[in-house]
């Protein structure tokens, strides 16, 4: 056939340029937008009605939509033991920094959402602190290391592990030395010990930031043993703290605090307590709680012990103690501690030797020995030898050490010569760091081998001799990391898995599989009896010792004390949003250091306590001198300090590596550390401070200290409760005016009886130590959001739960209470009728309820809440919210990494709703409905929330106060008919929580006046 | 014709030699020709504040009430101050329109127009707050009982702020009746003078056919005393309601019984107060002095001063109360931080614009002067302003647990907001003025030939007449 060919026109059969050009560009229209802008377009108008139309439409999809629904995807087969909406719990434990705290690890759907205290470990007994409740949130740091390195660039372990093999090969001979934190894991201690046997003159050395040398070295010296005995300070009736704050920080604090609380607990029927004497220089969480309280300057701490070690009738001679006030303190110390002989305590917060010299010899003379100190089953919380680092470190720039592996220790930062160890770590040939995060130390290691999470490793620990508790992994590891036992293992030859390595030991320990099984199950392992605590013969120096203090350093103008704060702690922690944004319960700031000083100093400096300090989050910034070295940091005034004494908190200034919720915050005090030729000293006596003219945010969560005489605290000394138990509650009285039953007969409503379960809660001011776990528990189990230092200084601040803090008395010796305030389940609720769309409402149960997905923001509810505990959320936290780009996230606490450690039975809140505690309703409803499946009664205790269970002083108590056998009804009708009261009572909002008054052991009578109708005194302490 | 006789020793509410055909062109050629260049400057004011506040409340809107400086402990600041104080200047308005109306007040004749004018767009104003100050605007439409499937839910009537919602939006629709009822016959005057046909097509549509036939007028006079009727109460209600937002409260400084007259008389006070910044403008603008005199500025100058006493009164009741009352959280509020403390500088300003310094009105000589009414205007509209930021504020910043104690300061999306609400008055103000008849021309008019300065000169032969001679007259008519 023949080929024809048609053509449309002309210029197609010539195929002219012009025509090929057109068919090319056959679809060449443009996009419909005929110009890049709106205001230079030719022809703005059609452009302009398009972009009408698009940003109405963007408009309205913006504010019609609800927030896009991600898609979950359902198992396909479902693995044993997870069952959607079903928990798992696994027992763990916490023991970062030497702290021992048994752990059960709350999982839902494969991730650790929460911690909780082992309510079998007979140390802990299931309390937990703030640390150890935001510990979980580390786990899903972002910033933690996700694969081994080395020199910076990604590798796989086998590289690694090839490359070190040959490096460690290559040391001809010159020393490994593992530089770690105190470990209490024995099984990875003998790991380590397997690994170090291979290279010869290697050696561990054991490094603490906050270090506890002296106390180590002083109990050698006088007892033979370089332990740390362990305390029993719930057999103690007089306590003297000098200057160790173990409520707050010393040593486990989670351990003492709950022993103390034992001696706190006091009704009409059984009206004692333990007395406690505290001599410090700053205010600590334990001076807060003492009944008498002293401060005097850290150069004198030696002296003082001396003093009281006369007192009690060593044979010493004291040196005189100027400030008449501290010495007759001493002297009434002293008596107590001889009136209580066999019951009483002295603890030292000292890193002297001499000190804790002096403080053994007060302790040998008081008979603390094997009644409130025990060196038959000593604890390990601390390890580490100063003199053993510095050794290391002139070592190390001597060029004699071969290799540096770093373990869960970061000297570049918190090394009082961080320099020299820095400098020193170059000329180490081999630098491994197994540390978590790229921190300052890890930054210079050439390889980094990072080590598990503890909440997804297998591991031990020996807290106190004898008694163990484990870890197991509850979830996959997250990241490519290895176990560091198995790094060992594998450098070491040996090919024992390290899981494997762990089991067969515990197999052998305790002889068989189902023992490990049950070990494991209850995560600890300890005697079977409690073995009979034991004493030490003492044969300390004392004339060695009190010549030592006697000639040491003298005291300068002004010194300088450093401090851990109960939520940092030395700064391992310091990435973790939870803790930096909880308020330190002394000065109730968040996010940062500061240079606390008394209100005296601060005069020097144009600044003063009242209204000025109060409303103005600004500080003066001061750049504080000592050491040769210089920091800049705001000022806060803390009531209690000692005039001539600045604290500051260790653990801050971070570099931007170590995460962004701690990097940039405040500034690094450790190189204020100095080393006294055997220990460090974690003050100076050379300080200066001069005002630098700026000013920096403080966020604080409470500006004003006093409670102004308000009966909203009540409290009254022991002698008065003794005498008169129902005077503290004298004003109650008042309330009968309205008839018998305040409840029923002052208001002309009908009463709602509560026929089934009534929801209660009491908590006891005297046992409440202010130490903020249950803050940062009810954070971790109702996803209360982040909001960083600009917000909480703007008040904008989140937590359900705070704890009000209160001075009183005058300015420079304090008395101090601490008031847990949460949303007090008003039955006739000032919140509630004031909705306008109902939005919050009662519960049949007597819960004051929050229908998050009504409210609409108008806040009456929080302006009408007498008690201030409603929060709203002023900005869009947690991206629950349809508008675009408008997250406000200062610390990662939205990626989706973090975001696994939400708890999925609470909903995330969206901005502009109004939220409060809620009594941890979702643990109330799975609480009931366990009961009803298992056919009975709800039963005491069942139902807990979040608060109570995370408070090792059980201050809290939480139940049914229908149910006649609950502990809640017993408090308050039975017990605690005296102490108890409602705060603001008289309004008649008729709260569901109960308060315990404050009851002081001491002499004078109560400072804080009783509030007359017309005087009203303040006192701006 | 209109039999009633007003004395001469009344001052004439108009002056000049005026007939009714002067006054229409008075009234109404400023509608007609272009405005001036301060017509076109204020309003270009007016509009870029009103941009700058739409901006704010972007800016709010997006990111979150956290933009503001409210805080945890104080909820409410200035949003809900504005609130009250453009819910309260409304109130003059409805006063001189309705009260007066029914008290057969001739003077009101020459100001209710742009006092009601005032009304409706302060109202206007006071509504964008409680609306813009939720946390989800979006979600606004909670607050209307409407059938719905979410349960139903309803709201909750126990709450004062549903009360508001019910309260604010009758007030904006009497308001708006009454207005707009009074303004027909106007517009039917504008609309038969018209000579571009645009205008004679929208002011006849605005005018709804008023032909004025008897019939007409004779439902308009009914309408407009029922809606008086329904307005008077209003008057009263309104910022009763308001206050009980407060009154009903638990917080000390706004528990309190004295709130709803305290309200009303402050809401009067510095509605007054309002109504003669925008008059002593409007008059100097529009050359509107013969209608707009200073005869009316007296009478509402009185009103001030009355009500001004009457609201210092409730402060010194309010702290007397709380000496007397004997509970110790009300006197710490009045007393230690009300009236001192961080935020008590805001007392002593309420104090002495409120109180003190609308004393100068006992003297008659400072009532008329222009200058002295204007500076008093304003002097007393920031005293009032303060009255509200005091009683929230002040309130609520230290109250019963003094560890949530804290102090406020606004933020710039705060002050653009009530800035954006001036751009947003004016700017109605400034459109009002240019095309509606700012006085109302029928009802000056029906006093024009009683109260008018030249009628009232015809009396003067009439009253200088012995009794017996005008009676016989009278007698003898016929």
């Amino acid at each position: 056939m023949e080929q024809k060919k048609y053509w449309k026109g002309l210029e197609e059969l010539h195929n002219t340029d012009a025509h090929q050009e057109i068919v090319k560009n056959e679809f060449s229209e443009e996009l419909p937008f005929e110009s890049e802008g709106l205001l230079n377009a030719t022809t703005p108008r059609r452009d302009f009605l398009k972009y009408l139309g698009f940003t109405t439409a963007a408009a309205a999809i913006a504010a019609s939509c609800e927030t896009p629904v991600k898609k979950a995807i359902p198992y396909v087969n479902k693995p044993e033991e997870i069952t959607p909406g079903v928990a798992n719990y696994y027992a763990s434990s916490y023991s970062i920094d030497g702290e021992y705290v048994p752990v059960v690890v709350k999982t839902r759907e494969g991730r650790p959402i929460k911690l909780e205290g082992n309510t079998l470990s007979s140390i802990t007994q299931g309390a937990t602190s703030a640390r150890v409740q935001g510990a979980v949130l580390s786990l899903y740091d972002t910033a933690r290391l996700r694969f081994p390195s080395i020199g910076g660039t990604e590798t796989t372990w086998a590289e690694l592990d090839k490359q070190v093999g040959a490096a460690l090969a290559g040391l001809g001979g010159a020393p490994v030395v593992l530089l770690s934190a105190t470990l209490l894991s024995p099984t990875t201690k003998k790991v380590i010990g397997e690994f170090l046997a291979k290279y010869p003159n290697s050696r561990h050395v054991v490094y603490d930031a906050v270090s506890y040398s002296g106390m180590l070295q002083a109990n050698e010296a006088a007892y033979g043993k370089r332990v740390i005995p362990s305390y029993h300070f719930e057999n103690a009736k007089a306590i003297v703290s000098l200057g160790a704050d173990f409520i707050g920080t010393w040593l486990n604090p989670v351990e003492y605090a709950r022993q103390f609380a034992q001696t706190r607990k006091i009704n009409a029927q059984k009206p004692e307590m333990s007395k406690l004497f505290a001599f410090e220089s700053h205010m600590s969480l334990t001076g807060a709680n003492a009944d008498e309280r002293y401060t005097h300057k850290p150069s004198e701490s030696g002296a003082i012990a001396l003093a009281l070690l006369a007192a009690v009738g060593g044979s010493v001679t004291a040196p005189a103690i100027a400030d008449k006030r501290v010495a007759d303190g001493i002297q009434k110390a002293a008596k107590e501690l001889k009136a209580n002989a066999g019951k009483a305590l002295v603890v030292s917060g000292s890193n002297d030797v001499n000190v804790q010299t002096i403080v053994n010899a007060i302790n040998n003379i008081i008979g603390a020995n094997g009644t409130t100190i025990d060196f038959a089953s000593p604890s390990n919380y601390r390890q580490g030898i100063d003199s053993d680092m510095t050794k290391l470190v002139s070592d190390m720039n001597a060029g004699s050490i071969g290799a540096v592996l770093v373990l869960g220790t970061n000297p570049v930062y918190d090394y009082f010569e961080s320099a020299k160890f820095a400098e020193g770590l170059k000329k180490v040939k081999l630098t491994v760091s197994f540390n978590e995060r790229n921190d300052e130390t890890t930054e210079l290691c050439k390889y980094v081998a990072p080590d598990h999470h503890f909440l997804e490793s297998w591991n031990d620990a020996e807290g106190r001799t004898g008694y163990y508790s484990f870890a197991q992994p509850t979830i996959l590891p997250l990241f490519k990391t290895r176990a560091v036992q198995d790094t060992f293992l594998t450098w070491a030859g040996n090919t024992t898995a390290w899981a494997d390595y762990l089991k067969n030991e515990w197999i052998s320990k305790l002889g068989g599989q189902e023992a490990w099984d049950k070990a494991l199950q209850d995560g600890v392992v300890e005697p079977a009896a409690a073995p009979a605590l034991g004493g030490a013969s003492f044969a300390g120096d004392i004339a060695g010792a009190a010549g030592k203090i006697n000639s040491g350093k003298k005291g300068g103008k002004l010194e300088l004390v450093l401090y851990e704060k109960v939520a940092i702690g030395s700064g391992k922690l310091a990435n973790n949003p939870w803790l930096q944004e909880m308020p330190d319960p002394i000065t109730r700031s968040t996010w940062g250091n500061y240079a606390c000083i008394s209100n005296k100093l601060a005069k020097t400096f144009s600044t003063q306590l009242g209204d000025d300090y109060e409303i103005n989050a600004e500080k003066k910034v001061l750049k504080v001198k000592s050491n040769g070295k210089e920091i800049e940091l705001p000022l806060l005034i803390v009531p209690g300090m000692h005039p001539e004494v600045i604290a500051i908190a260790v653990g801050y200034g971070r570099g931007e590596k170590v995460g962004r919720a701690a990097g940039g915050i405040g500034k690094n005090a450790y190189p204020f550390v100095s080393f006294n030729g055997q220990t460090f000293d974690y003050f100076t006596t050379d300080a200066s401070v001069d005002a630098t003219g700026t000013k920096e945010i403080v966020a604080l969560t409470q500006t004003h200290n006093s409670y102004e005489g308000r009966p909203i605290v009540k409290e009254t000394t022991l002698e008065e409760f003794i005498k008169n138990p129902k005077e503290v509650n004298e004003d109650r009285l008042e309330l009968k005016k309205f008839g018998a039953d305040f409840r029923k007969d002052a208001t002309l409503y009908p009463n709602y009886s509560y026929p089934g379960i009534k929801w209660g809660m009491s908590i006891d001011l005297n046992t409440c130590f202010g130490c903020g776990a249950c803050t940062i528990a009810c954070q971790a189990e109702n996803n209360v959001s982040v909001v960083g230092r600009e917000e909480v200084a703007k008040a904008h601040e989140m937590h359900w739960i705070r704890i009000d803090r209160y001075f009183s008395g005058d300015e420079e010796n304090p008395e101090v209470v601490f008031q847990p305030m949460l949303c007090q389940h008003c039955d006739n609720a000032p919140c509630e009728n004031v909705c306008p769309v109902g939005a919050t409402n009662h519960s049949s149960e007597g819960i004051n309820q929050m229908a998050y997905n009504r409210c609409i923001g108008t806040r009456y509810c929080a302006n009408n809440c007498p008690y201030k505990v409603r929060r709203l959320n002023w900005r869009d936290w947690n991206g629950a919210d349809s508008f675009e780009n408008n997250l406000y996230d200062v610390a990662d606490m939205n990626d989706n990494l973090t975001r696994m450690v939400l708890n999925p039975d609470v909903v995330v809140r969206s901005r502009g709703v109004m939220e409060k505690c809620s009594f941890c309703v979702q643990r109330l409803q799975e609480a009931k409905l366990d009961a009803k499946k298992a056919g009975h009664p709800l039963k005491d205790g069942a139902a807990k929330t979040a608060c109570q269970q995370a408070c090792g002083a059980d201050a809290i108590v939480f139940g049914n106060i229908n149910d006649k056998n609950s502990e809640i009804y017993k408090i308050r009708n039975e017990m605690q008919t005296d102490r108890l009261y409602y705060v603001l009572e008289e309004t008649h909002v008729l709260p569901s929580i109960s308060y315990l008054a404050k009851i002081r052991n001491k002499d004078a009578a109560p400072k804080a006046e009783k509030e007359s109708a017309h005087k009203e005194e303040a006192h701006h302490a | 014709m209109h039999l009633k006789y007003e004395s001469t020793l009344r001052e004439p509410l108009v002056d000049g030699v005026k007939d009714y055909h002067q006054v229409t062109e008075d009234i109404i050629s400023p509608i007609e020709g272009k405005p001036g260049t301060l017509w076109y400057v204020g309003f270009f004011i007016s509009l870029t504040l009103l941009g700058f506040g739409a901006f704010s409340v972007f800016w709010q809107i997006y990111f979150g009430v956290g933009v503001w400086n409210l805080n945890k402990t104080i909820g409410w600041g200035w949003d809900i101050t504005n609130f009250v104080w453009w819910v309260g200047i409304g109130h003059a308005g409805t006063l001189i329109s309705a009260i007066l109306l029914l008290f057969r007040q001739g003077w009101r004749t020459g100001v209710n127009r742009a006092a009601e004018a005032m009304t409706i767009f302060a109202v206007m104003c006071a509504g964008q707050f409680p609306i813009i100050h939720m946390g989800r605007v979006w979600m606004a439409f909670f607050i209307l009982p409407y059938p719905n499937t979410r349960g139903p839910v309803w709201v909750n009537f126990n709450s004062p702020l549903l009360w508001d919602v019910f309260a604010i939006s009758t007030y904006f629709t009497v308001s708006l009746l009454f207005w707009y009822s009074g303004l027909l016959p106007d517009f039917a005057s504008v609309r038969d003078r018209a000579k571009t046909k645009l205008r004679k097509l929208l002011y006849g549509v605005a005018a709804f056919g008023w032909t004025g036939s008897t019939k007409h007028w004779q439902r308009h006079e009914a309408l407009s005393l029922v809606l008086a009727g329904l307005a008077t109460p209003l008057v009263l209600s309104v910022h009763t309601i308001v206050s009980f937002d407060f009154a009903t409260s638990v917080i000390p400084g706004w528990h309190t019984t004295i709130f709803p007259p305290y309200f009303v008389a402050g809401a009067i006070f510095s509605g007054f107060a309002m109504v003669q910044t925008l008059l002593i403008i409007t008059r100097k603008i529009l050359h509107l002095e013969e209608y707009i005199t200073l005869g009316h500025m007296e009478a509402m100058n009185k009103v001030i001063v009355l009500t001004g006493s009457v609201v210092g009164c409730a402060y010194l009741t309010e702290l007397f109360m709380a000496w007397y009352g004997a509970n110790p959280y009300e006197f710490a509020t009045f007393f230690k931080y009300r009236a001192a403390g961080p935020l008590g500088w805001s007392y002593w300003i309420m104090m002495t614009c409120n109180v003190i310094t609308p004393q100068v009105f006992w003297f008659r000589k400072m009532r008329r002067s222009v200058a002295v009414t204007f500076v008093m205007s304003i002097i007393v509209n920031i005293g009032m302003w303060f009255e509200r930021f005091v009683i929230i504020c002040t309130s609520l910043y230290r109250d019963y647990l003094p560890s949530s104690w804290a102090y406020y300061r606004p933020s710039w999306p705060e002050v653009g907001f009530y800035m954006g609400t001036f751009g947003l008055f004016f700017t109605c103000y400034f459109l009002f003025a240019k095309y509606f008849p700012v006085i109302a021309l029928a009802e000056i008019k029906s006093i024009l030939k009683t109260s008018g300065e030249n009628y009232k000169e015809k009396m003067v032969v009439y009253e200088e007449e012995p009794a017996e001679k005008f009676a016989h007259d009278v007698a003898h008519a016929h």
